[in-house]
């Protein structure tokens, strides 16, 4: 009953003054805008989502280092540490092995075709669900025997064969001829270990290499039972590391975590030189950061805002007050409208980052990322909402609820 | 006037408080933005230094395994980096065979190229940042450097102690200042920890106006070229990655092709990426305006989103302050002089707000928390923020100050 009447006076408030309420909504949505298009990014680079399906209990093997007292020396994992030392660790289904993606050129009837290709073993097509539109994957025995055949994504077909069917074709990449077994969906290239254009079994690789390699350029994909293998899987890992022979004096350790790929960010940002891991709370609390610094505008325009409409209603606040209402009824009523407003401002805010996500998706600024609000973006949005119309809300509330009645009744409030 | 004017603030100055930090945070975001575009706008006026239009860079990858991580002793010659510098001199043989070829040379990293090689020296006990690149003698035909001072490292350089160097201006006026700094040679301090080696002494043979390799937005710097001829008088540890090639105009991507054709003949285990400069900057350029586009966007939503809201503040207050300005009118003020105690208000709030901003953006530089920009680039971000922020606040108070200059005092008084 209580929250009807607060509901209706609202309304009718936000009514009175037409100028102030367009001016908090719009800078209520476009703030919104602004978060929930970031928010939507984020989720778009590490929040599962297909061909990584089981990212809930997969580790990365993202980074490799050597570290000395005056070195440092960073790189992705080599071929021959994942090969060596994380296969067969326990509680660890399988291990798939994949390359940084490289750009490759190709020439066909006159034309440049730019593409990134991964070198991949034939587990990492079994621990990622790819959407196979053609064919299927290349096998064990196809990377066994260093069979030239490749998978390629939509748009790769598109730029070679047009719409036609690419199976059994041939395409040339970087000098190197494959035949064309499969043909899968796009995937972002914000997706670090599943983006690509074109695939190929590891061995097809022009020389042998990257077998003796430490350091390199690939990523390990741990598929573990479940994710509360986690720690021991991490724990046995290093302990293997431990072994490793070191190429030089300069250098006294070996590092490569298994870690996920929220983990690895943190590293590469909050890692030091004594501790690789770099603690995801930190950057967690980095974001909220930057977060706060950015609302903290908008949140002063939308204070100031108020409290110049809460001091238009002195009188009323007055009346109130002398017929008895408390504080914190003033307060909660106050808080309630304010609530409210952001509330829809949240609403014009959701439609115009869909829009802005929308444009965002078909300018193609992320190559093949259909960047969409989702129910979890949205959760986020309506939380934040929420939480800005309570900031924003309590201080000219307080404010209010401290107006002597008579001083509000004669309008001199300060 | 002033005095008077501060006590009104000051009488009111919970709600101006809260507007002044409105002003100040607006001013931050405002100084943050016109440095950063100053500084772009700055950076893109300065001269490249090199030509880009009709030439090709090819990345070259060896494939070959790291010389450092299996043992340089246990490589056959063809990975070590002698051994890649006599493959990468026979493919530029190869190239300048190649019709629809004027010029080839070989360098470490290549213009708008995503490798890049920075470094220090001290000398005399000053420290120098530059970038670098190592290149061979053909290589300023191929980039058509401009040479300001001296020459272009050429066979005469062959065999002399230490290292030849080509300097930028930028790092020649750091060095000698007004001074001739062709013919000279400059000693590196020797390492403050034993285990590093020793430098050799560097001997500048020429100055280039600028080699930017990062394109038109990248800042200015030191620049300094080192010699490797991939020849036999080459010492030192490295072998180039890039090959530059500039072509007849008007050759295209049949050319392209024939030449990467030729190469993977000549050395079929390593991979090349060939791609016009004329692209590779284009993609440079356009892949610096989505940030750019999105941070001047927001930035120009909040200004916008904190002028409505200060118009409607100050609106507000001159509507709540009406019998205040009735007195006044009533007491022979004019509507001019109550339209100047508005504005002149404002102004005040802006100006301390003004104060706390520069000394927080003043701040900056010494975090480098903007990176590396220049004191003249600073002073006249903000300069400019000042003048914006005054012009922006004014422009906001121009309407409410109207209002209050309306107000006619016989209404004001009886005004509820």
């Amino acid at each position: 009953m209580m929250l009807r009447n607060h509901l209706t006076l609202a309304w009718r408030v936000l009514w009175r003054r037409p100028f102030f309420t367009a001016t908090s909504l719009f800078g209520i949505s476009f703030t919104l805008v602004v978060l929930m298009v970031a928010v939507a990014l984020l989720d778009h680079i590490f929040a599962p989502m297909a061909p990584e399906v089981r990212q809930d209990r997969t580790l990365g093997i993202f980074r490799a280092r050597f570290v000395g007292e005056h070195s440092l020396w960073n790189s992705a994992a080599g071929y021959r540490m994942l090969d060596r030392y994380a296969r067969n660790l326990p509680g660890v289904e399988r291990l798939g092995i994949v390359s940084v993606p490289a750009e490759v050129h190709s020439y066909t009837s006159g034309r440049r075709i730019e593409s990134f290709l991964r070198r991949a073993d034939a587990d990492y097509w079994r621990i990622l669900d790819f959407d196979f539109l053609e064919g299927g994957p290349f096998t064990d025995q196809d990377v066994a025997g260093g069979s030239a055949v490749a998978v390629i994504s939509a748009a790769t077909r598109e730029r070679f064969f047009g719409n036609a069917s690419a199976m059994g074709r041939t395409i040339t990449a970087d000098g190197q001829s494959f035949r064309v077994i499969g043909v899968v969906s796009n995937v972002p290239a914000t997706r670090p270990v599943a983006s690509g254009d074109i695939f190929v079994p590891l061995t097809t690789a022009k020389t042998d290499a990257y077998r003796q390699e430490l350091l390199g350029d690939f990523f390990g994909l741990l598929l573990a039972r479940s994710s509360s293998e986690f720690p021991a899987i991490k724990a046995e890992l290093e302990s293997r590391l431990k072994s490793v022979e070191m190429p030089d004096r300069e250098y006294d350790r070996f590092e490569a975590p298994a870690e996920t790929y929220f983990e690895s960010v943190a590293g590469q940002q909050f890692g030091t030189k004594e501790d690789v891991r770099g603690h995801p709370e930190r950057l967690w609390a980095a974001m909220a950061l930057v977060g706060c610094l950015f609302l903290l505008l908008p949140t002063v325009n939308l204070v100031n805002l108020n409290v110049s409409r809460i001091m238009e209603r002195a009188s009323e606040i007055g009346v109130r007050k002398s017929f008895g209402a408390s504080s914190w009824t003033l307060v909660g009523q106050f808080v309630v409208e304010n609530v409210c407003l952001t509330l829809v401002g949240g609403m014009i805010g959701f439609a115009l980052s869909g829009a802005v996500l929308y444009a965002i998706s078909a300018a193609e600024i992320i190559p093949y990322a259909q960047l969409r609000l989702n129910l979890r973006v949205f959760l986020y949005g309506f939380g934040l909402s929420v939480l800005f119309g309570l900031i924003s809300g309590v201080y000219p509330a307080w404010r209010m609820s401290r107006l002597h009645p008579v001083a509000a009744l004669r309008g001199a409030a300060r | 006037m002033i005095r008077h004017l501060l006590r009104i603030v000051w009488n009111r100055r919970r709600t101006n408080l809260l507007i002044s930090i409105e002003i100040f945070l607006s001013f931050l975001v405002l100084a943050t933005i016109l440095i950063l575009g100053l500084f772009l706008a700055d950076n893109y006026r300065q001269p490249l230094g090199y030509s880009y239009r009709d030439i090709w860079s090819i990345r070259m990858s060896m494939n070959a395994p790291d010389a450092e991580l299996t043992g340089a002793a246990t490589l056959p010659f063809e990975y070590t980096p002698a051994g890649q510098r006599a493959k990468v001199a026979t493919l530029l043989g190869l190239l300048r065979d190649l019709p629809g070829v004027e010029s080839a040379a070989a360098a470490m990293n290549a213009p708008y190229g995503r490798s890049s090689w920075s470094s220090s020296f001290s000398i005399a006990g000053r420290n120098f940042d530059y970038g670098a690149n190592e290149a061979t003698d053909s290589f300023q035909e191929t980039m058509q450097l401009t040479v300001t001072k001296g020459r272009w490292f050429d066979r005469r350089d062959a065999g002399m102690p230490g290292e030849v160097v080509v300097i930028n201006e930028r790092l020649a006026r750091e060095l000698f200042g007004s001074q001739d700094p062709v013919g000279r040679t400059v000693t590196p301090d020797p390492p403050r920890l034993q285990e590093f080696p020793r430098r050799p002494p560097m001997r500048i043979v020429g100055v280039i106006q600028d080699f930017r390799k990062g394109g038109e937005f990248e800042p200015a710097g030191n620049f300094v070229f080192f010699r490797n001829n991939v020849d036999e008088t080459y010492t030192g540890p490295r072998m180039p990655r890039w090959l530059l090639v500039r072509a007849r105009p008007g050759s295209g991507a049949a050319f392209e092709e024939r030449m990467i054709a030729r190469l993977q003949q000549g050395a079929p285990e390593w991979s090349f990426r060939a791609e016009p400069l004329t692209r590779a900057r284009d993609t440079v350029l356009r892949s610096s305006a989505p940030p750019i586009t999105a941070w001047t966007l927001i930035a120009v939503f909040l200004l916008v989103m904190v002028m409505l809201g200060l118009t409607g503040v100050l609106w507000q207050a001159v509507t709540q302050r009406t019998r205040e300005i009735g007195v006044r009118r009533a007491k022979g003020a004019t509507g001019a002089a109550i339209q100047r105690q508005v504005l002149g208000e404002v102004l005040i709030l802006t100006t301390f707000a003004v104060l706390a901003g520069v000394a927080v953006v003043a701040q900056f530089p010494l975090i480098e928390l903007l990176g590396p920009i220049g004191a003249r680039v600073y002073v006249a971000g903000i300069a400019l923020a000042v003048v914006c922020i005054y012009g922006l606040t004014a422009a906001c108070a121009w309407a409410p100050s109207r209002l209050a200059s309306s107000i006619v005092p016989a209404e004001a008084l009886r005004y509820e």
